[in-house]
């Protein structure tokens, strides 16, 4: 009894990078949050198979991958991407340039086979090692490496990155755009 | 100037991120993909959640399984 605070805590904590990921796989917000609430759901009966002391973030997203996986599979591969491109494109706020920036990111994210956009954002944004990524794929560590890397070269393609190591104003400008703004 | 396996395993949680350098700090793709995925995070967490949980909680307890907070 006295772990259901601690789990629930942990729960919470989670929410928010299971969004991020849920979004990432998804391209659609509601979508998205449908998945997150599933995954809570899912989490909470099984809340005895949690082993303490392991990763909690680890075992919440390898169930959030599970469930979109599972649900891809009932509806068959609609059109989503497409979609999810299409909003993507008329969310783009003329004259903010970092804004812009994210855009052409996630545009190009979205076309990645969700393989390699999985690794990239598990390995490259949501801080989990090459070996937790693997568990959470349940695919072998090397498959992993090679899905990031074949990533983030057609990432670089996509987005005509010729040099990497480039330091524009991008950076600082994202930073401060990020911020701010309340919806 | 070993190459090694550095970090096998490491502690459970653990943010050092196993990108290595292909996604680190100097790769272009590394900063583009935490700013997408920073913005992400930090939105807004809708209400719905919260409220989930606690009706989770009240519902009745995980071992017990059975009737309540399954979807069909």
């Amino acid at each position: 009894m006295s772990e259901l605070p601690e789990f629930k805590a942990g729960l919470v904590q989670a929410i928010p990078s299971l969004r991020a990921f849920a979004v990432s796989l998804a391209h659609n917000a509601d979508r998205a949050d449908d998945l997150v609430q599933e995954t809570l759901v899912k989490a909470w009966d099984k809340q005895s198979s949690f082993e303490q002391g392991t990763n909690l973030k680890a075992w919440l997203f390898t169930i959030l991958r599970n469930e979109f996986y599972s649900q891809m599979r009932k509806r068959g591969r609609e059109v989503q991407d497409t979609e999810g491109i299409m909003t993507a494109r008329l969310a783009i706020h003329p004259g903010q340039q970092g804004r812009m920036d994210l855009e052409d990111f996630r545009r190009a994210l979205a076309l990645l086979p969700e393989d390699q956009r999985e690794a990239v954002i598990l390995v490259g944004a949501s801080g989990f090692s090459y070996e937790e990524a693997a568990q959470i794929c349940g695919c072998a560590v090397g498959t992993v490496k090679s899905r990031v890397s074949r990533a983030r070269t057609r990432l670089q393609e996509l987005l005509a990155i010729s040099g990497e190591g480039e330091y524009g104003p991008d950076a600082i400008s994202s930073q401060v755009l990020g911020s701010g703004v309340s919806g | 100037m070993k190459k090694s396996s550095q970090a096998t395993r490491r502690p459970t949680g653990d943010h050092a991120g196993g990108s290595d350098e292909i996604l680190g700090p100097n790769s272009e793709i590394g900063r583009k993909l935490r700013a997408y995925y920073d913005e992400l995070v930090s939105e807004e967490i809708p209400d719905r959640f919260s409220q989930l949980l606690r009706e989770l909680e009240t519902s009745e307890k995980p071992e017990s399984g059975g009737k309540g907070a399954k979807p069909s």
